[in-house]
């Protein structure tokens, strides 16, 4: 149980998709004009984590990795697609993307409004694979704690975001040296709000 | 623009998926063997690391290794070398395992003959976090190792402890933790401690 | 010609169309892994470019992302494959950033932007030259992180080691992440001042 609440907390604070390995910059940065669009796509970004990378999870350990076919028989034992590992997982998370839309659409009207429009563009959001790709490398021992990673790696970039589309609210009515303006700054932001993080190193 | 039935679509996304794989296997299975040498490459780059060769000659190590260091055969299975120091001493090689925060962690322990002093190691990471855990593999918490002491006054093994906060550099049981990184520390301290019991007697 | 010129400068896709910084700036805290991020990139972006303008009549308009991914990730994985048989130890770096070049927005971007409605050898060149525009931040990015945070450029020692006797200490807040954010920040800055650059 402690183990999932470390991992929680480091997925949100030292881990930072954002702040540590720069995923899903471009969205954040197209996406953080005012709070509330930002939190919808923080919403859908989250959400869509949590589906894909239990479920890439399970198709990492039982379809892709070295060995990982041997509950299908003998024949399975020596074989070795992981080189396939990046088309289905990007196939994967595709075909989840456009699941969700659907059945969103179906069940709740208010949710397929606020998170519609973020959805097909989080097919193709750094993020989402990205996640799916550290899960596998960090080899976690049972479906539960690829869950709590997704849900914190979620969590942390809402907030990353959120936290960015304030800040640059705010920035309106600050006095920037015009070439800065727009994107310039931007970066800097994130890149102290990214120093600011660190300080969560020690924990 | 022009409409497609939905028998095309499914039959050109089909076409296109099968020929993807089919080069992708192709390019997978020619490529093995070179991959497959770099992997023992990298082992041999890092054994020889550990006991003081000069790494830079990347292109043989395989055949250094072959020279310098012969597999030992041991109780518990694990992966040991009697070893050819640079310095002209003999030395004993042993792979060690274990977990860091993220992923799995390893690496190689060169250790004088009767396996009390460590002169050299090596580690490797598969995904600890850049800056601080990942800086296990750097030299310079590698160094920290050198000259350590495994076995105590009566030669009985005592692992070494990983300790945090430094000034201990005098201590021959301690060795400074990587700043910020405690867990993957901790991890390297139960990966040699685990490791090690395993051949000492 | 000036058309194609572009990415390099004043529509480069990293400072001014603000596309793809996700998977790059994290592979430039030395310049080596940088150049061959930014060589696999401009290989990708180009030959997918090519290859979907070839056959951007046959694809059916409502599944072209996907088409477009599949195109994608065929050259993500050989990329990777070949990175992993010949320069082993760059692509131990890269790790998953080589896999994250498939969400790589400049690459979508660009398929969807030229590729989907231009001829194959304009498409082709137009993916070299987006490549090398984003290849030509992450150059630039990482030679001033390795330079200024470890003293090297290349793994090879630049900074004279007077300058060490003289009281120069490497900059370690340049290998943390968030400095390559601001890097590419100032850079937008220096970009912008430029008055023939500006908007």
């Amino acid at each position: 149980m402690m183990e999932l609440v470390d991992i929680f907390v480091r997925s949100v604070f030292i881990d930072n998709m954002v702040f540590a390995y720069f995923l899903g910059m471009c969205s954040y940065l197209a996406v953080s004009k005012d709070v509330k669009t930002a939190f919808g796509l923080g919403v859908a970004v989250c959400f869509v984590l949590t589906v894909t990378i239990p479920v890439n999870y399970l198709i990492d350990k039982y379809l892709l990795s070295p060995g990982a076919l041997a509950w299908a028989g003998a024949w399975g034992e020596g074989l070795d697609l992981s080189f396939l590992t990046l088309i289905i997982f990007i196939a994967v998370i595709a075909a989840i993307v456009q699941l969700l839309e659907m059945v969103i659409e179906k069940i709740s009207m208010p949710l397929y409004q606020a998170l519609g429009i973020f959805l097909p563009l989080i097919a193709v959001n750094c993020a989402i694979l990205g996640g799916s790709l550290f899960m596998q490398e960090r080899h976690f021992p049972t479906v539960a704690h690829s869950f709590v990673y997704a849900l914190g790696s979620g969590a942390g970039w809402l907030l990353a975001i959120v936290a960015f589309a304030a800040i640059r609210e705010r920035l309106r009515y600050s006095n920037i040296p015009k070439p800065l303006q727009g994107n310039g700054i931007a970066y800097i932001i994130t890149g102290l709000m990214g120093l600011g993080f660190m300080c969560f190193l020690g924990i | 623009m022009k409409k497609f039935s939905n028998t095309y679509i499914f039959l050109y996304v089909g076409g296109l998926v099968t020929v993807i794989a089919l080069l992708l296997s192709l390019a997978a299975i020619g490529l093995k063997p070179r991959h497959e040498a770099n992997l023992k490459r990298e082992k041999a780059v890092q054994i020889l690391k550990a006991a003081g060769y000069d790494a830079a000659d990347k292109a043989d190590a395989v055949r250094l290794l072959g020279e310098v260091a012969k597999p030992k055969n041991n109780a518990a299975g694990r992966e040991m070398y009697d070893i050819r120091c640079p310095d002209g001493t003999e030395g004993v090689v042993v792979y060690v395992d274990g977990k860091g925060l993220w992923g799995p962690i390893w690496g190689y322990v060169v250790m004088d003959e009767k396996m009390s002093e460590i002169k050299g190691v090596t580690f490797s990471h598969k995904s600890e976090t850049p800056g601080l855990g990942a800086n296990i593999a750097e030299p310079e918490f590698e160094d920290r190792f050198v000259g350590k002491k495994l076995r105590d006054g009566d030669g009985n093994f005592k692992p070494l402890q990983i300790v945090k906060g430094g000034g201990h550099s005098d201590d021959p049981h301690g060795v400074d933790a990587v700043s910020g990184a405690t867990i993957t520390s901790r991890g390297v301290e139960n990966m040699l401690s685990q490791s090690l019991k395993e051949v000492m007697q | 010609m000036k058309k194609y010129l572009g990415p390099l400068n004043k529509e480069n896709p990293v400072l001014v169309q603000v596309l793809g910084v996700c998977s790059a700036l994290a592979v430039t805290a030395q310049l080596k892994p940088a150049v061959v991020m930014a060589l696999s990139v401009t290989v990708v972006c180009a030959l997918s470019n090519l290859i979907i303008s070839l056959i951007r009549n046959t694809i059916p308009p409502r599944v072209r992302i996907i088409v477009q991914l599949l195109v994608v990730s065929f050259f993500v994985v050989m990329v990777d494959m070949f990175l992993q048989a010949f320069v082993y130890d760059v692509s131990k770096m890269l790790s998953v950033f080589v896999g994250l070049i498939i969400t790589n927005c400049i690459v979508m971007g660009r398929l969807e932007a030229f590729a989907l409605s231009h001829k194959p050898l304009p498409s082709l060149v137009d993916g070299l030259m987006n490549g090398l525009g984003y290849g030509l931040v992450l150059v630039v990015v990482g030679t001033l992180r390795e330079l200024f945070g470890r003293g090297t450029l290349w793994n090879i020692r630049i900074m004279p080691q007077a300058f060490y006797e003289a009281g120069y200490l490497d900059n370690g807040l340049m290998i943390l992440p968030p400095m390559a954010l601001i890097l590419v920040g100032s850079l937008i800055w220096i970009l912008n001042r430029n008055p023939k650059n500006a908007k």
